[in-house]
């Protein structure tokens, strides 16, 4: 289940955090997701490392712990996706395909004329296409 | 096989080097053994790897046995194959004989014995005992030894070696260590392909039934340590990696169910880094290992060999991933380990890897990279750690001293609680701990932040524990726990929902659950347990699970526990602040902090809230900041941090307005504005860039004109949730070219509230300099305290549709534009206006692009020009301009013509004419007091154009302040209407004169000569009605534009008066005459514009008339020679007549007698006669005589002929009537034939 998904600008600002959790707790995600940054930073920064994954947006798995995991992507220009699922058998294939469809709605809501570039995205219908997408990454359709 | 395995773990730990065995035939050993001991461990050798490449192995460690020894000896050949890793690696065979013969017969054979045997390796050393003094001895040793040589060394390879005891031979040990390195390395090959060979043997195996993991691990492992003992770790580590895997596919294979382990005492203890924790044959069932021992068992060995290739970065990474692998499978089994087993490994596990690998490293000789790595592996050791004791912590009651951070929320909320097969009751003769507990958790209430910002606490529990213990005691049932607590949720209770809501209502019902403690102490087995029971339940459990004291007292005392809690999460936040993980080490930072702060140590508090403050704050990251900032803020008002609480009670304020409700922002801008006025010690300038934003408005800047001043409207938007007053507002300009000049503060004087919102302020610009100018600064002050603003751009209210985003660069707000022309003030008309007479001059008015609004037009007539300020001055729209002047701009009203009064030659221009061009009209007369004089051929007038100039000094003071001045001086032309020239057309006989006047018009309009008269001056006359009028009358005369005409008089001279009178007088001739032209080219009627209308003007002009000089009395005339021509040395007369041609007047000049005088060049003439003489002449008119006088020219050519003068009677009297010739021709004297005499 994905509990948090996020879009993060490229100058590490928030532009997106939708917690899919019930309990109000919205606050540790958003810490989850801050912190996960730390890794993008460092694959970022360190393209010897991780010179294989350089030249692709998904970044997979930026963070495994014990209890949920965090994938991210990267696009070209810096926007980072987020996700944060308590899912522990999560296929690569599917976080992908999540984050493609993540990205087409967030280049959909971006190029909104009234949306402001590195601002938060405000777009009702974004967060409605996100919640889809989310719920159908559950059901294990995704593709 | 599996019997082998104690014996194979009692053979591993008493051999740990290469053995090397030493024969020693000749009883030479003991004479050896110092200085063959002293070559071990082996420096340098070179060994093949299982890839077969060679590697170079240092101090490899090797022990010489002899043969003979007990350790050698008593081994069955079936042991010796399977653990032929201690068997010795190479044999030396240590000989000495001094005799050949002896070799021959005995040493040889013996020697043959030995080394028949093909397992072996081996190699001779020839000991030479013979002194080298002892020359004979020597000499047979070196005999010996090359029998010997020739005997055992082979074309392959050389197998002796010679070794003199007395002495030293360095080739020798280097000889030595070759032989014996090879030897060595020839055995490991042969013995690893042995062993791979039988691994693969059994690998084939594998799924067999025969198949014994425990043989395979013997085998495998044996290989291992024999690399191990070479000192090729990689290849031994390599050897391990395999068995592991070899061993989890083994253990995972569906199967019968084989025992976990993990139960005796001390397990609890993680032993992953400690090999030797427990014998093998302790953890050995069914020939499979037990995984909780083997994993950690295998993992051990392999932080073993990579700690010996000092590589503590790997075991770390290992390390940490071991342990997150193996808590799942701890999970796996937890219901069968002791309560809370999982979380205590995993913290003794984290502990050991990080004492170990910080000990095993040394930062300098790894790359930045590792290191970084490497702190981030300790960091997140650490962390998992830290975890893992609050899960603890939490368990035994001290949940309630936890920070209910975002971080610790998110470890431990998605953290599952243990899951024992039944939860742990509570002890017996327990009811003080439950009491106290009881005491605590009442004791506890969450800390009330500043500000009464109350936030529900985020969760640092998965689910309930009181409904998740209740629930794992087995004899309660769920239904009865859930009716019991909370019957609306059934939901929550799922086991494996990890993040079941904790809703408020339940929560609420768990604290009150922990109500007074009841009395009794032993509880009914189906009661649900309190909460302080659970904790004490759990305490009691850990303690039994727990075998090491020392973890135990973490857990003994609040003030125990944070001193770990501490040690902890330093040292996961020092680590990740040396990784690349800041993010994670400044979060952390921020729990030591809030630990600080509950213990009263705000110093150090401060440092690290705002050290997550600053990283929250620069990321944009409001709702994690929103949660600590208040707690900085708190610190620092406890600190009296003025400077820094207010900064911090504006960033509050400027966060996103929906993160605190509108009372909690009322009560920092309350706080603002409290210690705004205030006493405050120290005043600084409080930032609140992103408070109070500002920004020009929409659409193009301000554009003034250079030295205008202006007004700039500039809004401002307040953060404040309330309205605030401030004190002063100024506002900077800064150039934007150039960031140092034109900075220049403009005040808002009065005072301001700001609303919340946008607010538009406009600030008056003084005169600035040309330029680009943006917005730079906002100062001001709320009571006491200054404040600035930057924040042009950043963090403007969101709501607002003006927002402006922060990457939009600075736009200017103000242009002053460089010096120009704003007004242009050019005369109407450039042809000449008339002299003394009222005229109007015009003046085109156009303003560029600039209102000339309240502009006042300064006229200062120079000399001999006079305003007529009784007259209006008139002021219309100019025609010329309306060509391309929009048709929108018609409401100036085209032809208007406003007039308005002159008053000390100031004009105010009207509202009006602000901004179309205009012309302005005003009267002037132009003043020449001088008399116009007219021409004639007599007098001839050289007029100046400079006479009829007069200057206007024009000077227009205009813009708002009349700070802009235009001045111009402009140049206007005045003329007479006429110029008048007269002639003498001509001459009667009869002293009539006609005298002609011709009128010359100078202007460029019609002019009508109505009537003329002349006054002649005395000596002329007029004839006929002698009233001065023309002899025809024709009147009016028109005369158009640049036209002439001409009137004539018909005058004759009169009376003999003084001469000179007559010459110095003047005769007036006035002219009456009307013009109609229009003002707009030039000279115009100076009454009121009419057309057709002219007034009668009147011009008077003076002519000096003079008498006619040609009044001879005498006529001489040129009598015509009596020759047809001249010639050289001929006579001819020369003849004048002269003719009185009146009776003189004058006495003076009477008498009868003429004087005359020829006057004749002597070069060309010889006068014969008289030159000069007297003649009479009779006074009466007409009496004539002739004077006649002979010459002789005397050179040929055209010559002046003689002339006649009269000196007494003066040239003009005298008239040339026929005049005399001007040159005559002399021709050559002809040829005289008198003196041609013939040749004859």
């Amino acid at each position: 289940m994905i509990v948090c998904v996020a879009v993060v600008g490229h100058q590490n600002n928030p532009l997106y955090l939708q917690s899919f959790t019930e309990a109000d707790d919205a606050l540790k995600l958003h810490h989850i997701v801050h912190c996960s940054l730390d890794v993008i930073d460092e694959r970022v920064n360190n393209p010897k490392r991780s010179a294989p994954t350089l030249n692709e947006t998904f970044l997979g798995l930026l963070y495994p712990t014990e209890n949920y995991k965090v994938y991210g992507y990267l696009t070209n220009t810096k926007v980072k996706f987020i996700m944060v699922t308590t899912d522990l058998d999560v296929k690569d294939a599917d976080a992908r395909n999540f984050f493609r469809k993540f990205h087409a709605a967030y280049v959909d809501a971006v190029s909104n004329p009234f949306h402001v570039p590195g601002k938060k995205i405000a777009s009702r219908s974004f967060g409605a296409r996100v919640s889809t997408i989310v719920k159908s990454f559950g059901s294990g359709t995704t593709g | 096989m599996a019997n082998y395995l104690a014996q194979f773990q009692t053979i591993k730990s008493s051999s740990d080097r290469i053995v090397i065995a030493v024969e020693d035939v000749s009883d030479l050993w003991l004479n050896v053994k110092e200085s063959f001991e002293r070559r071990v461990p082996v420096k340098k050798a070179c060994l093949n790897n299982k890839a077969r490449n060679p590697v170079f192995v240092d101090n490899l460690p090797a022990e010489f046995i002899q043969t003979t020894d007990s350790r050698l000896r008593s081994r069955f050949p079936q042991e010796q194959y399977l653990f032929w890793f201690r068997e010795p690696y190479a044999t030396v065979v240590l000989v000495t004989c001094e005799d050949l013969d002896e070799f021959k017969t005995i040493l040889k054979p013996r020697l043959k014995l030995i080394v028949q045997n093909d397992e072996r390796e081996w190699f001779i050393v020839f000991v030479s005992k013979a002194h080298p003094s002892n020359d004979q001895a020597t000499k047979m040793a070196k005999k010996v030894y090359a029998r010997l040589e020739a005997d055992f060394n082979t074309k392959k390879r050389e197998r002796c070696c010679k070794f003199d005891l007395h002495g030293p031979d360095a080739e020798f040990w280097d000889d030595f260590d070759s032989k014996m390195v090879d030897c060595i390395r020839n055995t490991l090959d042969r013995r690893v392909q042995f062993y791979e060979e039988e691994i693969r043997r059994l690998s084939e195996q594998r799924f067999t039934p025969i198949w014994n993991f425990c043989n395979f691990f013997i085998l495998k492992e044996s290989l291992a340590f024999m690399f191990e003992m070479s000192n090729l770790h990689e290849d031994s580590l390599r050897e391990y990696d395999e068995l592991e895997l070899c061993y989890s596919e083994s253990v995972t294979s569906p199967g019968k169910h084989r025992e976990f382990g993990g139960l005796d005492t001390g397990d609890d203890q993680a032993a992953l880094l400690n090999p030797g924790f427990k014998a093998l044959t302790q953890i050995v069932q069914d020939d499979v290992f037990r995984e909780f021992e083997f994993r950690q068992y295998i993992f051990a060995c392999q932080a073993k060999l990579l700690f010996k290739l000092s590589r503590p970065v790997e075991v770390a990474a290992r390390g940490h991933a071991f342990v997150v692998g193996f808590s799942k499978t701890l999970a796996l089994h937890e219901n069968s380990l002791p309560f809370c087993f999982r979380e205590v490994w995993v913290i003794t596990a984290c502990l050991g890897l990080i004492k170990s690998t910080t000990s095993h490293y040394d930062g300098g000789a790894v790359s930045v990279d590792s290191e970084k790595e490497f702190h981030r592996l300790q960091g997140d050791l650490y962390s998992l750690c830290r975890i893992k004791f609050m899960r603890l912590a939490y368990l035994i009651g001290y949940g309630v001293e936890i920070e209910k951070s975002p971080v610790n929320s998110a470890s431990l909320s998605m953290l599952p609680w243990p899951k024992p097969a039944t939860w742990p009751s509570i002890p017996p003769d327990s009811s003080a701990e439950v009491m106290e507990k009881e005491k605590m958790i009442l004791q506890s209430k969450s800390r009330e932040k500043l500000f009464n910002i109350y936030r529900k606490p985020l969760p640092l529990e998965p689910s309930l524990l009181l409904r998740e213990a209740n629930r794992r005691r087995a004899f309660l049932s769920v239904g009865n726990l859930s009716e019991l607590y909370d019957s609306a949720d059934g939901s929550g209770l799922d086991a494996n929902s990890k993040l079941s809501p904790n809703r408020s209502a339940s929560n609420f019902m768990a604290r009150t659950m922990s109500g007074p403690a009841m009395s009794e102490t032993s509880l009914p087995v189906d009661r649900p347990m309190r909460l302080s029971e659970i904790h004490v339940a759990a305490e009691h459990a850990l303690k039994q699970t727990i075998s090491d004291p020392d973890f135990m007292t973490s857990f003994s005392s609040v003030e125990e526990f944070e001193k770990r809690y501490m040690e902890l999460t330093k040292g996961a936040a020092d680590n990740y602040h040396r990784s690349w993980w800041k993010r994670h080490g400044v979060v952390l930072d921020g729990e030591i902090a809030a630990l600080f702060f509950k213990h009263g140590n705000y110093d150090l508090a401060v440092k690290s809230y705002e050290k997550v403050c600053a990283l929250y704050s620069a990321e944009g990251w409001e709702e994690l900041l929103a949660d600590v900032l208040p707690d900085l803020a708190e610190c620092q008002k406890i600190l009296n941090d003025e400077a820094g609480y207010l900064a911090s009670c504006v960033k509050l304020l400027s966060l996103d307005s929906t993160l605190f409700s509108s009372k909690e922002r009322q009560a920092f801008q309350s706080e603002v504005v409290r210690l705004a006025h205030s006493e405050m010690k120290h005043l600084v300038p409080l930032d609140v860039s992103s408070l109070i934003t500002f920004a020009g408005n929409a659409g193009p800047p301000l554009e003034l004109c250079d030295g205008d001043p202006g007004t700039l409207s500039v809004a401002v938007w307040s953060g404040f949730p309330d309205d605030i007053t401030l004190e002063s507002l100024s506002l900077r300009l800064s150039a934007w070219s150039s960031a140092d000049e034109g900075i220049k503060a403009i005040k808002s004087s009065d005072s301001h509230v700001l609303k919340p919102g946008r607010n538009t302020i406009s600030f008056d610009i003084p005169p600035q300099k040309p330029g680009s100018y943006v917005l730079g600064a906002l100062t001001g002050h709320i009571g006491k305290l200054s404040f600035r603003s930057h924040g042009f751009s950043q963090d403007g209210p969101v709501e607002t549709d003006e927002f402006m985003s922060f990457e939009k660069p600075t736009r200017p707000v103000l242009k002053v534009r460089k010096p120009r022309a704003l007004v242009d003030i050019t005369p109407a008309v450039s042809s000449a206006l008339l002299m003394n007479e009222l005229q109007w001059i015009g003046l085109i008015v156009k303003p560029i692009d600039y209102s000339l609004k309240g502009g006042i037009l300064h006229i200062d007539a120079g000399a001999e020009l006079k305003i007529e300020e009784s007259q209006m001055i008139e002021i219309e729209n100019y025609r010329g301009d309306m060509e391309h002047a929009s048709s929108a701009n018609s409401s100036a009203e085209a032809g208007k013509v406003e007039k308005i009064p002159i008053e000390n030659g100031k004009i105010k221009l009207p509202d009006w004419a602000s901004d179309v061009t205009t012309l302005v009209w005003f009267p002037v007369r132009a003043i020449d007091d001088t008399i116009a004089r007219g021409e004639s051929p007599a007098s001839p007038q050289k007029q100046s154009i400079v006479d009829g100039m007069r200057m206007i000094a024009l000077k227009l003071e205009f813009g708002v302040f009349h700070n802009q001045v235009f001045e111009r001086t402009i140049a206007v032309h005045f003329t007479n209407p006429f110029h008048v020239s007269t002639r003498v057309v001509d001459k009667c006989n009869d002293g009539t004169l006609l005298l002609q006047v011709i009128l010359r018009s100078e202007v460029k309009a019609t002019l009508h000569v109505k009537d003329v008269q002349l006054d002649l001056q005395s000596g002329f006359e007029h004839l006929g009605k002698g009233d001065g009028r023309p002899a025809s009358s024709l009147f009016p005369l028109v005369i158009a534009p640049s036209s002439r005409a001409g009137i004539l008089f018909i005058i004759r001279l009169s009376g003999t008066k003084d001469l000179d009178e007559v010459e110095n007088a003047d005769s007036m001739l006035n002219i009456k005459y009307g013009i109609s032209g229009e003002r707009t080219t030039g000279a115009h009627s100076p009454g009121p514009v009419q057309p057709g209308d002219s007034e009668e003007l009147l011009f008077k002009i003076a002519l000096r008339l003079k008498r006619p000089v040609l009044d001879p009395c005498l006529a001489v005339g040129f009598l015509p020679f009596s020759t047809d021509c001249l010639r050289v040395g001929q006579l001819v007369n020369m003849r004048w007549r002269v003719e009185r041609l009146k009776s003189p007047e004058d006495a003076s000049i009477s008498g009868d007698e003429i004087l005359y005088q020829v006057d004749a060049n002597p070069q060309n003439w010889m006068v014969a006669g008289r030159k000069c003489g007297h003649v009479s002449l009779s006074n009466e008119q007409g009496s004539r005589m002739e004077i006649t006088v002979t010459c002789i020219p005397l050179v040929s050519g055209y010559v002046h002929p003689p002339q006649l003068g009269l000196p007494e009677v003066g040239e003009v009297n005298i008239s040339c009537n026929p005049a005399g010739p001007h040159l005559v021709c002399v021709l050559p004297p002809a040829l005289s034939t008198s003196y041609c005499i013939p040749a004859v």
